[in-house]
């Protein structure tokens, strides 16, 4: 599998009234084709503004990315014109939202909405293009397509709606899909549902995935490489089955230990103490220090780096002074 | 998940609790009204169609279902903020519809609510200290200024926020840190009972564990009995004794968490179940999920027969015919509504 994105020391921030937000610090990793690679990290930690640099969509001003690369294929995206940019999204990248209805233009009909991409990057004329966009929506599972391309936006439930995003995502067949949060919004019932689907879409299109979102659950059941952000940079990320098992973070640990026992044993949650960080601090030191049991001295001052952690997997890369491992180790044989 | 902790389980002993409230066939319709100068009804949506069930004192019972069944509906008609359409609430053997207004004023004080969204059920241009002590003004208690403050801060105490923040706004707040306002708010008149709507589905998985226990906390150290509405099915496991199923309107199920969790009877609460994602990717492989398809009906137009027959992956003939599927005791304490369950 070759490396289809690789990101550089990415670099976003946004210049408000109220100060400087430090949104993404030093956002280095490198996804290949195929791969799904699920991001987690509680809300401002910059996963979305991390996603949307990708995309060439961060509002400017107040936000500007300050440096950094992204090579799609080779191609550095950052710095590329307006135009130049349209015609990536879509055709090479698609992006879904939390909230399809911000995506989706209230007063087109849907099939106007998919048809239109078609007709843009495929060249399709309308007919084509209809054709298409039926098949689309009937291979995300909406009932009656061929109807269904007359209706509005606000005709289609929540669950519906998001897979028409999904249509309209697949549509010029991407080579990587990054989907924001697309199913915290929705029941678990319907959760389920538009995992199964993403689950055979994938195979279906070998596509890569950027699946983003604050469930570890989600994560566990979709994603080949688990990311965790904290205050805008990557804390710890590897293959799933491996960082779940053995991870070397604190605010990972913090996160795994934190979610209640599925299997019905009923001990206390272990709470991660303090509250979320403020962004607009300039990062100093490890910027979980001060919720971190196990924070050394040189975690307050020094910021840690993303390396290769010791005795894992080769992918497995972690940004910690302390070793967690030897830490739990000790913990286990003091009980 | 290998790093789990090892911490002493803690299960409550509720085998000689007294039921501290009943609800007996409650309904809640919401009107639909068609018409401009003269107004006129023209349906119902049926947010709350006919619910029974007893909440036992000190103990947590679950209400869980996809957005919509009606949670937030019955949790505020039981506290009847909202006029039920239909059926009796009980607290303590007292029916409240005959309550008198002032003696509703004062069973009050014993029932309260704190809501999903701290950001938008705290009054931003109040104080902390004016939000909390609000039901006491209401209510005429603490007069006197010092004694007041001095319990508004031991409130703030017990709910882990410092006292010295009292004159603070609400925005200066992190939003762990505004449902602890919320839940000290709920704490102010000394209730026994209180529903406790979405509390934690706003926060983030950092902040939901702290309030989680500081709920529990509170439930061991002051008594306290919790309707506790979530959607997220494995806290609901966490923390309720006791679990109740909802959909469209109605319990489908009801019974023992541990029971209805490893022995679910009603095909809705086995593929709700079987929806949650597991933070545990070696699981993955070995889970059979059932995928039930399509959304929620409209409560304004429920299915003829079974409520659940439009969706259901066991449905037969039967279910789309009236009468919908009797509420029974399928295993002691274990009640469920379901065709396949009771004929077969
Ligand atoms: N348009 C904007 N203007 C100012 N600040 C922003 C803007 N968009 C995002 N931010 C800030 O950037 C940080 C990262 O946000 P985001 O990437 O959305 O977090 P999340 O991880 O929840 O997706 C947050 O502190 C957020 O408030
Ligand atoms: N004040 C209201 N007026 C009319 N319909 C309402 C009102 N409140 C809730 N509903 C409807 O009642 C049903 C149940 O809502 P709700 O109790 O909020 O569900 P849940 O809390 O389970 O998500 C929904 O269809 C909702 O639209
Ligand atoms: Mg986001
Ligand atoms: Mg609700």
């Amino acid at each position: 599998m070759g490396v289809l994105m690789d990101v550089r020391d990415l670099t976003v921030r946004f210049y408000t009234q109220e100060g400087t937000v430090y949104a993404v610090n030093n956002v280095s990793y490198t996804l290949n084709e195929g791969e799904t690679l699920g991001i987690v990290g509680e809300s401002g930690s910059g996963k979305s503004v991390h996603a949307l640099a990708i995309m060439g969509l961060i509002p400017t001003p107040p936000g500007k990315i300050e440096s950094g690369e992204v090579y799609f294929e080779g191609r550095n995206l950052v710095g590329l014109s307006n135009e130049q940019m349209r015609l990536v999204r879509g055709k090479e990248i698609a992006m879904i939202f939390q909230d399809p209805m911000t995506s989706l233009n209230p007063v087109l009909t849907i099939g106007t909405q998919i048809t239109e991409s078609l007709k843009l990057h495929e060249g399709m004329n309308t007919a084509q293009a209809n054709k298409r966009a039926a098949e689309l929506l009937d291979l995300v599972g909406i009932p009656d397509a061929h109807k269904r391309l007359k209706d509005y936006p606000h005709q289609f439930s929540g669950g519906m709606r998001q897979r028409v995003m999904i249509a309209i995502g697949l549509s010029c067949n991407p080579k990587l899909l990054i989907a924001d949060e697309p199913t915290t919004a929705l029941d678990v019932t319907i959760q389920a549902q538009i995992l199964e689907l993403v689950k055979s879409l994938k195979k279906e299109f070998n596509m890569a995935i950027i699946w983003i979102t604050h469930d570890l659950g989600v994560v566990a059941e979709l994603a080949d490489t688990i990311q965790v952000m904290y205050a805008g940079s990557i804390v710890e990320r590897g293959p799933t089955k491996v960082v779940f098992q053995d991870p070397r973070n604190a605010y990972t640990l913090g996160l795994m230990r934190s979610l209640p026992r599925m299997d019905g044993t009923r001990t206390r949650l272990t709470q991660i103490e303090g509250s979320p960080p403020d962004m607009r601090i300039p990062p100093k030191g490890d910027p979980f220090a001060s919720r971190n049991p196990y924070a050394t001295e040189r975690c307050f001052e020094e910021r840690p780096p993303l390396k290769p952690v010791e005795g894992s997997d080769p992918n497995h890369l972690a940004a910690a002074w302390y070793d967690l491992r030897a830490i739990l180790k000790k913990e286990r044989e003091n009980v | 998940m290998s790093v789990a902790v090892a911490h002493p389980e803690k299960r409550k002993n509720l085998e000689n609790s007294d039921v501290i409230l009943s609800v007996r066939g409650l309904k809640k319709h919401f009107p639909i009204n068609s018409g401009f100068l003269i107004q006129r009804q023209v349906g119902a949506v049926r947010a709350v169609d006919g619910i029974s069930f007893d909440i036992y004192r000190g103990e947590t019972l679950g209400l869980v279902g996809e957005s919509g069944c009606g949670k937030s509906t019955a949790g505020r008609t039981i506290l009847q903020l909202y006029k039920p359409t239909e059926g009796h609430v009980f607290f303590e053997g007292q029916d409240l519809a005959m309550l008198g207004p002032n003696a509703m004023r004062q069973m009050r004080r014993q029932m309260q609510i704190i809501f999903q969204d701290p950001f938008a059920s705290l009054n931003p241009r109040m104080t902390v200290g004016n939000i909390i002590s609000e039901p006491l003004a209401i209510h005429g208690l603490y007069p006197d200024k010092r004694e007041r403050q001095e319990y508004v801060e031991s409130l703030m105490q017990k709910v882990g926020l410092n006292p010295y923040f009292i004159n603070r706004y609400p925005h200066e707040f992190s939003g762990g840190q505004r449902q602890r306002i919320g839940i000290a708010r709920a704490l102010a008149l000394n209730p026994k009972f209180i529903v406790c709507d979405e509390p934690i589905s706003a926060l983030d998985v950092s902040i939901q564990a702290q309030v989680v226990n500081l709920l529990e906390d509170l439930q061991s150290e002051l008594g306290l009995t919790y309707l506790f509405i979530a959607h997220d099915l494995s806290m609901v496991r966490h923390i309720c004794d006791r679990v109740a199923v909802m959909y469209l309107g109605k319990i489908v199920e009801m019974g023992p968490t541990d029971e209805v969790y490893d022995n679910p009877l009603h095909p809705y609460t086995q593929a709700l179940l079987s929806a949650v994602p597991v933070p545990d990717p070696a699981s993955k492989e070995s889970r059979q999920r059932i995928i039930i398809s399509g959304d929620l009906p409209s409560p304004a137009r429920p299915p003829l027969g079974c409520n659940f027959n439009t969706r259901c992956p066991v449905v037969f003939e039967y279910c789309y015919h009236e009468p919908d599927p009797e509420f029974i005791e399928a295993t002691p304490r274990h009640f469920v509504a379901c065709h396949r369950v009771t004929e077969v």
